[in-house]
């Protein structure tokens, strides 16, 4: 057992925060329902970040943790899916990656665009095609989800068949979404403390109140917890340990999502203020891999047979 | 970062393990049920401690100073672990080799060491706690036992509660108020317990038998020897051993293991298929291994010697959650566990209530996260 980062480790965090340093924040009334940069992708390719999980020193634990710390931004960045889920298929698919499972394509697929690879996985394996115009359907122009999304309208009848184990790219994909999700809860918690320390009512700050800050103390638990189990379901491989992980992260989504939102009030409702971005891209994923219930089940099936 | 025990560790846990197996037999299990400091388990844990002591792992963390073998944080999690998922068969005897005897090394007067350390290297001896009192509990700087210095001698007056292991226990680790100042005000003073005054009354309870206690000073005197530190000097003292035992006890361990438990007699019964059931005990195990990666994280913290702040509360926090997801779940799905069917879940149950009060209220760890962790604004107050 060895908790603490290695150098390594430092060292690439440390990079990516010089990196993303320029997309760190948003400037208030200006944050849409979406926000996605094609430089800072450009960046992140070039600098070799979105490959840490196939450098032998670095690995899966660097790799969600490099995942983690990019949700943490303002900005959409497919990250998840092309760090830790690409290396076991085909580090040479085209980016962004979509994910998405047989069976269960009618919801709306996070960064679908043409071009996009998507993986098809289920009990026929995994596949992928590029995506075209003629497959996707747009979704509704100010859809709240804060991720660029659109919908599959049907599979191609031809698709690449990939030589890996389904069982396997699915743990790969729930310790990616919980990473993601880590991160996503640690950048919304950090915006409503500051709100909530900021915003005055009754002569002082909200955050004085021990009714805010008894739940706000939880949503640190919570979000505290799911960074660490999902980089314990990275560094172990476990498939317990990977539905434990997204199970935990989507529970805590659905509790801090509606904490925060309350906390900030009318505030809260806007998109004068960033909050959105992170707590409806948390809100989408509660949805991802059908949701708490099939990783209970899943992580139930690992555990006990 | 590693998050796999290293194979030195799992021989020191298997150490552990192979000694519980060889002693604690029988009708350990029944046994058990008797709570960590009811006359039973006492009993037992006097000669329990005994062959811990001779087997060499009674105090391996301690350093080797102090006759230990200067083993690390890990083992010393490792070690509590193993104890706690056994039934904690050290009875009161945990808290004497995890904070009382490192405390004594630190603060001890040459004569407090020689009279108290020796015992706990042998297993020998029981320590309670005065901590808590009637008007002081999450507000423990309110406490009002009176300690008054009359020719060379300080005679105590006042009233405890909650106190475990007093009714069995040879030493008290006692606070006082020497003055008004509130917290530079308390004294520690170590009161043997058959010292004439002291009246020690059993509360009733849900968490087994001679567990919890009222207990009483009237006029209790000793000699001025038996302060601990100087006067005033509680607080920080306090604080020192609490660095020792800012985790507690790791109730995770026993909750993972009292949910699989459960478990297997969902399953034996056949009643394991449903899938609400089947969620709502992976929810538990998520809390139970969320609870454990936010203690290793802490734990981690010591081993690189960094001062451990708030998210030990965070923690502490998390293992709570997971006790109360237990014992809900335990109740909910397996009620005939706390009625008969499973001793060790009683067990479990009747040690999982006390998480979120015992040894500082999880309201309290909501404070402290809310001010230390998130450094939001003080509360008025």
């Amino acid at each position: 057992m060895q908790l603490a980062l290695s150098e390594d480790q430092t060292q690439v965090l440390d990079f990516i925060d010089t990196l993303a340093r320029p997309y760190a924040s948003v400037p208030m009334h200006d944050a849409s329902l979406v926000l996605e940069s094609a430089d800072l992708d450009a960046a992140l390719v070039e600098s070799g970040f979105l490959d840490v999980m196939a450098v032998e020193e670095l690995g899966p634990v660097t790799a969600a943790l490099v995942v983690e710390k990019l949700a943490r931004l303002p900005f959409a960045i497919e990250a998840a899916a092309s760090v830790m889920v690409r290396p076991l298929i085909d580090l040479a698919l085209p980016r962004p990656l979509c994910l998405v499972e047989e069976g269960r394509i009618g919801g709306p697929v996070r960064f679908l665009r043409p071009g996009a690879s998507v993986v098809v996985v289920g009990p026929s394996g995994v596949r992928s095609f590029m995506a075209d115009a003629g497959i996707i359907a747009a979704a509704q122009v100010d859809t709240l989800y804060a991720y660029p999304a659109a919908f599959l309208t049907g599979l191609p009848d031809c698709m690449t068949s990939h030589d890996v184990d389904a069982a396997e790219v699915l743990r790969a994909w729930r310790v990616a979404v919980a990473a993601e999700a880590a991160g996503l809860l640690a950048a919304a918690l950090a915006a409503t403390v500051a709100y909530v320390s900021d915003r005055k009512q009754f002569g002082r700050p909200l955050a004085t109140f021990q009714g805010m800050r008894h739940r706000l103390a939880e949503d640190q638990v919570m979000t505290n917890s799911v960074h660490w189990l999902a980089l314990r379901a990275a560094g172990t491989g476990s498939r317990g340990d990977a539905a434990l992980a997204l199970l935990h992260a989507q529970e805590a989504a659905k509790q801090v999502c509606y904490d925060y939102h309350q906390f900030l009030g009318g505030m809260g409702m806007t998109l004068e203020h960033p909050l959105h971005l992170w707590t409806y891209r948390l809100k989408l994923l509660t949805a991802e891999l059908g949701g708490r219930g099939e990783q209970g089940l899943a992580a139930s099936d690992a555990l006990w047979g | 970062m590693q998050f796999e025990w290293t194979p030195e560790q799992d021989a020191f846990r298997h150490k552990i393990r192979d000694f519980l197996e060889a002693n604690l037999t029988g009708d350990w299990e029944k046994f058990s049920e008797h709570g960590p400091a009811s006359p039973a388990l006492t009993a037992f844990a006097r000669e329990f401690c005994v062959k811990l002591a001779e087997a060499g792992i009674l105090f391996p963390h301690w350093p080797v100073e102090m006759g230990g073998e200067g083993l690390g944080p890990w083992e010393q999690q490792i070690l509590a672990e193993e104890m706690w998922i056994a039934g904690e068969p050290r009875g009161g005897q945990y808290m004497n080799v995890n904070w009382i005897g490192p405390t004594l090394q630190k603060y001890g007067t040459p004569e407090q060491k020689a009279r108290y350390l020796e015992p706990i290297t042998r297993g020998q001896s029981l320590w309670c706690q005065g901590f808590s009192e009637p008007d002081a509990g999450s507000d423990l700087a309110a406490l009002r036992t009176r300690a008054e210095l009359r020719d060379g001698s300080y005679v105590i007056n006042g009233q405890k509660i909650w106190t475990s292991y007093a009714g069995l226990a040879d030493t008290c680790f006692l606070l006082t108020r020497t003055s008004d100042d509130r917290k530079k005000g308390i004294t520690i003073i170590l009161v043997p317990m058959d010292t004439p005054g002291i009246t020690v009354r059993q509360i009733p309870s849900l968490i087994g038998e001679g567990d919890i206690h009222e207990v009483f000073f009237d006029d209790v005197t000793v000699p001025e020897t038996a302060r601990f530190g100087d006067e005033g000097q509680a607080w920080e003292i306090v604080a020192y051993s609490l660095r020792n035992e800012r985790l507690g006890i790791p109730r995770f361990t026993l909750a993972r293991a009292a949910l699989d438990r459960a478990v297997a007699m969902l399953q034996g019964e056949s009643r394991f298929a449903r899938e609400h059931v089947r969620i709502e005990a992976a929810r538990c195990a998520a809390l139970c291994e969320a609870a454990a990666t936010a203690n290793y994280a802490v734990v981690q913290k010591r081993v690189d010697g960094l001062s451990i702040g708030a998210e030990s509360s965070s923690a502490r926090y998390a293992t709570v959650m997971a006790e109360r997801a237990v014992c809900e779940f335990v109740v909910e799905f397996v009620p005939q566990a706390l009625a008969g069917a499973s001793p060790y879940l009683k067990m479990h149950h009747q040690r999982g209530i006390v998480a979120g009060v015992a040894a500082g209220s999880a309201e309290i760890q909501l404070n402290i996260i809310a001010s230390d962790v998130l450094e939001l604004p003080r509360e008025p107050r």
